[in-house]
């Protein structure tokens, strides 16, 4: 303990298995400096500070005690992305909506109760869309400081994504490094049994249907095992095969025809838009339609998925999920897709007068319609299902909390909240209310109609997928579509920020060519010359980083070999032992010798335990890569 | 010097009880750093600790006293009540193996079952827990009085026997018939929830 520092000796303390008081002990002996421990405990308390916006703390207290900690994943899922949409809001509202205040210019529309569904009429010239901002420099008072409207609006909306990239990439690596386990590695009773039981759930009914259902659990492998492996004939595995394939271009084609519907119902849109600007009410319910297809279009199809699903005869149920999620994930994916290409390439270049406030306003009618489903789905789905369930139909019973399918509508809310914040900065503040109430309302239905699931999910493994779906698709996908408008799309000319430049990426290289003329700031013009805007430096990162995940790779391999022969070295040498021991003993019995067996057994588990150590310690250097 | 420094502090400061004790939980006790647990926390442990027995456990440390709480007023927590294990988690954090929990102990606990202890100490506590005979390994009849508890006794005798012996079989290394702490940290290592089950909040 005296060779580490300070931090080192403390986290060593706390990972020690004795009991408080020789702690105490310890710790007395070994810290010594007076100043280190008043500095420590000036950080400890600024972070119990933090702790104080440990919202809701409670309530996933309630939701773990009783349905466990499957379902609790997703309360946290959402409480986490309750904190982008929080972060982005007031980094927005600061940066870019406060300075626009000074100087706004007066909205003379009038206000009707509409505009709350369709985002359109009095909003369409307020803060909440891209279209009412300055592209001028404010300044409040004449030579005074000036607020660059242009390059704030940039910089505050790459900034925040960089932020955002960087906190997702570590949560990944992180929940990776904790949960993950190489799925090759068949978990079988023993690893089952001894982690299975859930801490978390304190309540009694509940504790009672958990080990009801780890019993039945537990019948069911020792059936399967009994049950020999079904080898199934040619024709056989070419029906299933056929089935498989029919299946996949089923869901394929719906999703296919989901996308075309929505495409030619928004080109309409845009026309109807395009052509007159009559204010009647059937005009704007008629702006209504596109996100409420949308929103049927990803509430049924799952539904029909599902039916798929149970029409094919998957070998696992396990295998059933996952091939459901992924037919969920394409068809929200193409939606997304098309809804996109439609707005980057149609309405950008369409005769409108403003097309991003068009799109902003697209954004927020795809958004506040997709709350209201996912509250009325709540309705339907769990307090219907459960009245359906106890008093008209009692086989059913309770349902139970599908994880999946609320873990993908919240991923599809948020990528279109992350697409909406260049168009419309104020979107996240929506998005932040309607995850509140979300919050607030599944938790009530969950604790009123559904019962705890059946079928545990692994969990860690679930929290890393939710955070890898959130990755790769839905944030990547985003960066690229905002990647697009910057730099490829042309900004409106009469409205917004960048009106009368030909890309918004225009506003950092003039501000950049201004830089120029100043010596003082030759470094920010260097570093803009040569690392951000040349190709070489990103080619040579490149390929810096894909050789060292190459090395990376080949040790973690070389050090799965070292593990495996470990392993038969550890099983040799406990055959060893017990025949060492049966030799030994039989002298015994005829000549009444009892101290050498003891040694020699004592020589070969010593030998058993120095092994075990070396290969836990090569699962700590696995784990610690 | 710094002890005497410390207990001038405490003496100083003394102006009500409540107050007495906050300084003195940060100049003497330090818990927090043996445990995962910021002071507030400590602090709102050590109200639920005095809540169980009011007349027993004292608001003032000053003179470090020797209070022990019984196994039977821990289990009846509410984080506790409904455990099938309760009674073998307390047995493991006393230190006389009876289940009397002294505050250290009970902040010892709570701090290896919050989310912030690592895999390492949990999984050294797990095997505590699940070793019903204290033999520092996991025998079949410590196995069968788990699996009992587990399925609150369902299974049939052939069927618990069948269980243990498979359980035995794949995770029991070097072949001596019983789980030995090595065996048991490897098998964890293979379950990925076990960092999210083996966890209590309060």
């Amino acid at each position: 303990l005296a060779s580490m520092s300070t931090s080192e000796r403390i986290k060593a303390i706390q990972k020690m298995p004795g009991t408080m008081k020789k702690k105490r002990e310890i710790r007395f002996v070994s810290l010594s400096s007076f100043a280190l421990q008043s500095f420590r405990r000036f950080g400890n308390s600024l972070s119990e500070y933090f702790h104080l916006l440990q919202l809701g703390h409670k309530t996933l207290k309630i939701i773990g005690a009783n349905f466990g900690t499957s379902v609790l994943s997703y309360f946290i899922f959402l409480k986490w992305l309750l904190a982008f949409n929080i972060f982005s809001f007031v980094i927005n509202f600061s940066f870019i909506t406060v300075p626009q205040f000074v100087a706004a210019e007066p909205n003379n529309l009038s206000f009707t109760g509409l505009e709350l569904f369709t985002g359109a009429g009095y909003f369409q010239e307020t803060v909440l869309y891209y279209g009412f901002y300055s592209n001028a420099t404010i300044s409040k008072t004449e030579n005074g400081p000036s607020y660059n409207m242009q390059l704030a609006y940039i910089f505050t909306v790459g900034i925040y994504f960089v932020i955002c990239f960087l906190i997702l990439l570590f949560s990944m690596a992180k929940s990776f490094c904790r949960n993950f386990v190489n799925p090759q590695i068949r978990s079988g009773i023993a690893s089952k049994l001894l982690c299975i039981w859930d801490f978390n759930i304190t309540n009694e009914k509940a504790v009672k249907l958990k080990q009801k259902n780890i019993s039945m659990q537990i019948k069911e492998d020792l059936a399967e095992v009994n049950r020999e492996v079904l080898n199934f004939s040619a024709t056989e595995r070419v029906v299933r095969i056929v089935i498989h394939l029919v299946c996949w271009v089923a869901s394929l084609g719906t999703a296919v025809a989901a996308c075309a519907g929505v495409y030619f119902l928004s080109i309409n849109n845009l026309k109807v838009f395009v052509k007159g600007h009559k204010n009647d009410l059937e005009s704007q319910a008629a702006m209504l339609v596109l996100p409420v297809v949308a929103s049927l279009l990803n509430t049924f199809i799952p539904f029909f998925y599902s039916w798929l699903g149970h029409l094919e005869r998957f070998q696992t149920p396990g295998h059933q999920i996952y091939v459901t999620i992924t037919r969920n994930i394409i068809l929200k994916i193409s939606i997304v897709g098309i809804l996109c290409y439609y707005w980057l390439n149609i309405v950008a270049v369409s005769e409108s007068q403003c097309w991003e406030t068009l799109v902003g306003q697209d954004i927020y009618r795809l958004v506040l319609v997709d709350f209201i489903f996912c509250l009325l789905g709540s309705f339907f789905g769990e307090f219907l299902r459960r009245i359906i369930g106890t008093i008209v139909c009692v086989n059913l019973g309770l349902p139970e909390f599908d994880i999946g399918r609320n873990v993908l509508d919240l991923i599809y809310a948020q990528t279109l909240t992350w697409i909406g914040i260049l168009f419309s900065p104020l979107l996240p503040g929506i998005q932040m209310i309607s995850y509140s109430i979300v919050f607030y309302v599944k938790k009530v239905s969950l604790m009123m109609n559904c019962q705890p699931p059946r079928k545990v999910w692994r969990t860690g493994q679930m929290t890393t997928s939710f955070m890898l779906l959130l990755f790769f698709p839905s944030f990547l996908g985003v960066l690229s579509v905002i990647g697009v408008t910057i730099w490829r799309l042309k900004p409106s000319e009469e409205c917004g920020p960048f009106r009368g430049l030909s890309s918004m990426y225009d506003a950092v290289s003039e501000w950049i060519k201004i830089l120029e003329n100043y010596t003082a700031s030759k470094w920010v013009v260097w570093i803009y010359h040569n690392l951000i805007t040349s190709e070489l430096f990103f080619f040579i990162l490149s390929v810096v980083v894909l050789i060292i995940t190459y090395l990376y790779w080949q040790i973690t391999e070389g050090r799965k070999t070292v593990i495996k022969l470990l392993q038969k070295q550890i099983m040799n040498e406990g055959k060893e032992k017990r025949l060492l021991l049966q030799k030994l003993w039989e002298p015994q019995r005829k000549t009444e010798n009892p101290s050498v067996p003891r040694g020699q057994g004592q020589q070969v588990s010593l030998i058993v335990q120095v092994l075990l150590f070396q290969l836990r310690a090569w699962y700590g250097f696995m784990w610690f890569l | 010097m710094a002890s005497v420094w410390r207990q001038t502090k405490a003496a100083l400061q003394a102006a009500s009880s409540f107050e007495a004790f906050d300084t003195l939980i940060k100049s003497q006790l330090l818990e927090q750093d043996c445990t995962f647990f910021t002071r507030k926390e400590i602090l709102r442990l050590h109200g639920r600790y005095h809540e169980m027995a009011p007349n027993v456990v004292p608001m003032d440390y000053t003179k470090d006293p020797d209070v022990k709480l019984p196994m039977q007023l821990i289990i009846n927590m509410p984080e506790l009540k409904e455990n099938p294990f309760r009674e073998r988690i307390v047995e493991s954090f006393s230190e006389d193996g009876e289940g009397s929990l002294s505050f250290n102990d009970f902040v010892d606990m709570f701090s290896v079952l919050s989310e912030m202890a690592p895999r390492e100490l949990k999984a050294i506590y797990a095997f505590k827990i699940y070793d019903f005979n204290t033999d520092n390994f996991i025998c079949k009849s410590d196995l069968e009085k788990t699996l009992n508890k587990l399925t609150r006794e369902e299974l049939t005798a052939e069927e618990i026997t069948l269980v243990c012996e498979k359980v035995i079989e794949e995770a029991d290394m070097d072949g001596d018939g019983k789980l030995g702490f090595a065996d048991f940290e490897n098998m964890i290592s293979k379950a990925p929830d076990f960092l999210s089950t083996f966890h209590i909040r309060i």
